[in-house]
């Protein structure tokens, strides 16, 4: 927890450096009580790692980034029957300062060949939009991403040639493993 | 005394055939109100040496207790009459004590049904009266003075009254209908022919009530305690924890301990016991104060059930919010009666 310490100083631009694009609307809202929530983002940040540690959930796993725990790695296993079973993807996760009023962004770091996925990894996911309660946590949004995998919503796809061929599972799995690159690290 | 040659008569006048009865009962009771007297004594004392400037409480009251040989005729009477209008006294001339009087009032029926029904209300009936007045009010201005003495009032009123606390605020409107027109009729009345009558009326009234008001010789003075204007907060707290609600008190201890989490589950801080007690969505979803705040601040939705918040139900527990409305409702209840 040394390394997260160090963060609780200067979390902000450790975060901005990570999401440029998302910093500046949560920071300048809230200048005057910047570290009072740093601190308690911190609080709930390590409360959530060693909740998601200690629960044990199968297919899933999150970490922080070694030099900011307001960046997290996590990875999600294809479940079982479906068209993503055996392979396994990678995500980042970037929470904001005013998390967990607001949702972090969650992207796929691995290629995911998914009607709500697109090509840079960005997910459509109501949770981490619009219906985003403060009361998710790591482990749910990891949950919510796994049972993504297996029930797209192919109604209003990222990835139209995904929703297309959702209908046809065999085909989907054929190009499921062919598009597959396991995560490297 | 004139008390006693006036109460004598009226026992006389009328129901001569419970005069006998009525001297037995005096004879037993005699020890215990003396006792109940004495002790009102020491309270009036204490509560004047205590709070001497203390307004309305001691002005009326000191001109209740004023009362010699020439004016013990006057206070009679005007406990006869805060007795026959049952609390309607406010709206009658005698304002001049209006902190008493809902006292009174209440002392009154205690003292009068503790003489048993005594159908000729004879001398002890009107001791045991003015025993009601005295202590009543001397209560409620200790309660603005000192909370040595109130405390052993509390525990009397909380040994005798444990179990009926909740019906006393809601007995207190109907009798003041019940004795509208004792009120109006007494209007017409002189001052002093009116005594034995409505004594007699009034006795023939109440019995229904007596067993009930019997065994709660105090208890009347504790629920009408929020009369006491300086002391509005700490007796607003009476009545939600102990008083009224001395039943509600402990499923809200136990739904604490039962299905209230250690933590806020938003920010992971302990939650402390306001934080406990708070329940801000029908759906169950506690979190802390500060969170709440923070999401009221932005979208507004329960955590939970991402329902908007309802303001309505974001106060406190249901018990809770119960008290206070019942404490509320009284209080505005002698306010009105009092103006």
């Amino acid at each position: 927890m040394a390394a997260v310490n160090s963060y609780a100083e200067t979390p902000q631009e450790r975060y901005q450096g990570n999401t440029p694009a998302a910093a500046p609307p949560s920071k300048q809202p809230l200048p005057a009580a910047k570290s009072v929530d740093t601190q308690s983002v911190l609080k709930r940040l390590q409360s959530e790692l060693m909740s998601l540690m200690m629960s044990g959930d199968p297919g899933i796993s999150a970490f922080p980034e070694e030099d900011n725990i307001f960046c997290w790695k996590g990875t999600i296993t294809g479940s079982k029957d479906t068209v993503f079973e055996g392979t396994e993807y990678k995500l980042s996760l970037s929470f904001p300062n005013d998390y967990p009023f607001k949702p972090p962004k969650v992207k796929f770091e691995t290629a995911c060949f998914h009607p709500n996925v697109d090509i840079y990894g960005n997910i459509c996911l109501d949770i981490l939009q619009d219906k985003w309660s403060s009361a998710y946590d790591v482990r749910t949004i990891l949950l919510s991403i796994q049972s993504l995998l297996g029930e797209p919503n192919t109604s209003s796809p990222l990835n139209t040639q995904a929703a297309q061929l959702w209908s046809n599972q065999e085909e989907y799995r054929k190009m499921v493993e062919k598009l597959y690159k396991p995560p490297t690290a | 005394m004139v008390s006693d040659s006036i109460a004598n008569a009226s026992a006389a006048n009328s129901a001569p055939n419970a005069r006998d009865f009525a001297k037995k009962k005096r004879a037993n009771r005699s020890a215990k109100l003396k006792q109940c007297k004495l002790d009102a004594r020491r309270e009036q004392w204490l509560s004047q040496v205590k709070n001497k400037g203390s307004g309305e409480d001691s002005r009326g009251e000191s001109r209740q207790r004023s009362g010699g040989g020439h004016q013990s005729l006057e206070n009679l009477e005007t406990r006869r009459r805060r007795d026959d209008e049952n609390g309607s006294v406010h709206q009658d001339s005698d304002s001049e004590s209006p902190s008493v009087s809902p006292i009174g009032l209440t002392g009154v029926l205690s003292g009068n049904h503790s003489s048993g029904n005594c159908t000729g209300s004879s001398s002890s009936c009107s001791s045991g009266s003015s025993t009601g007045c005295f202590s009543g009010s001397t209560t409620e201005e200790e309660e603005g003075g000192d909370d040595g003495c109130l405390d052993d009032w509390e525990a009397v009123a909380d040994a005798l009254a444990a179990d009926e606390e909740p019906q006393n605020p809601p007995f207190d409107p109907p009798p003041e209908g019940e004795t509208v027109g004792g009120v109006q009729s007494r209007g017409e009345h002189g001052k002093q022919s009116v005594v034995p009558d409505n004594s007699r009326s009034e006795c023939v009234k109440r019995p229904p009530r007596t067993a009930s008001a019997n065994n709660q010789a105090w208890r009347p003075d504790d629920a009408f305690r929020p009369q006491s204007l300086p002391n509005l907060s700490k007796q607003y707290s009476f009545p939600n924890t102990n008083r009224h609600y001395g039943g509600g008190a402990i499923p809200w201890g136990c739904s604490k301990a039962i299905s209230v989490p250690s933590s806020c589950p938003i920010c992971f801080e302990d939650l402390d016991k306001t934080d406990s007690s708070f329940l801000p969505c029908l759906c169950g979803f506690r979190l802390c104060l500060f969170c709440h705040k923070r999401i009221l601040e932005e979208d507004g939705r329960c955590p939970g059930c991402r329902k908007p918040y309802e303001h309505e139900c974001s106060e406190a527990e249901p018990s809770l919010l119960e008290g206070s409305l019942t404490f509320r409702l009284t209080r505005s209840h002698s306010m009105i009666t009092r103006a």
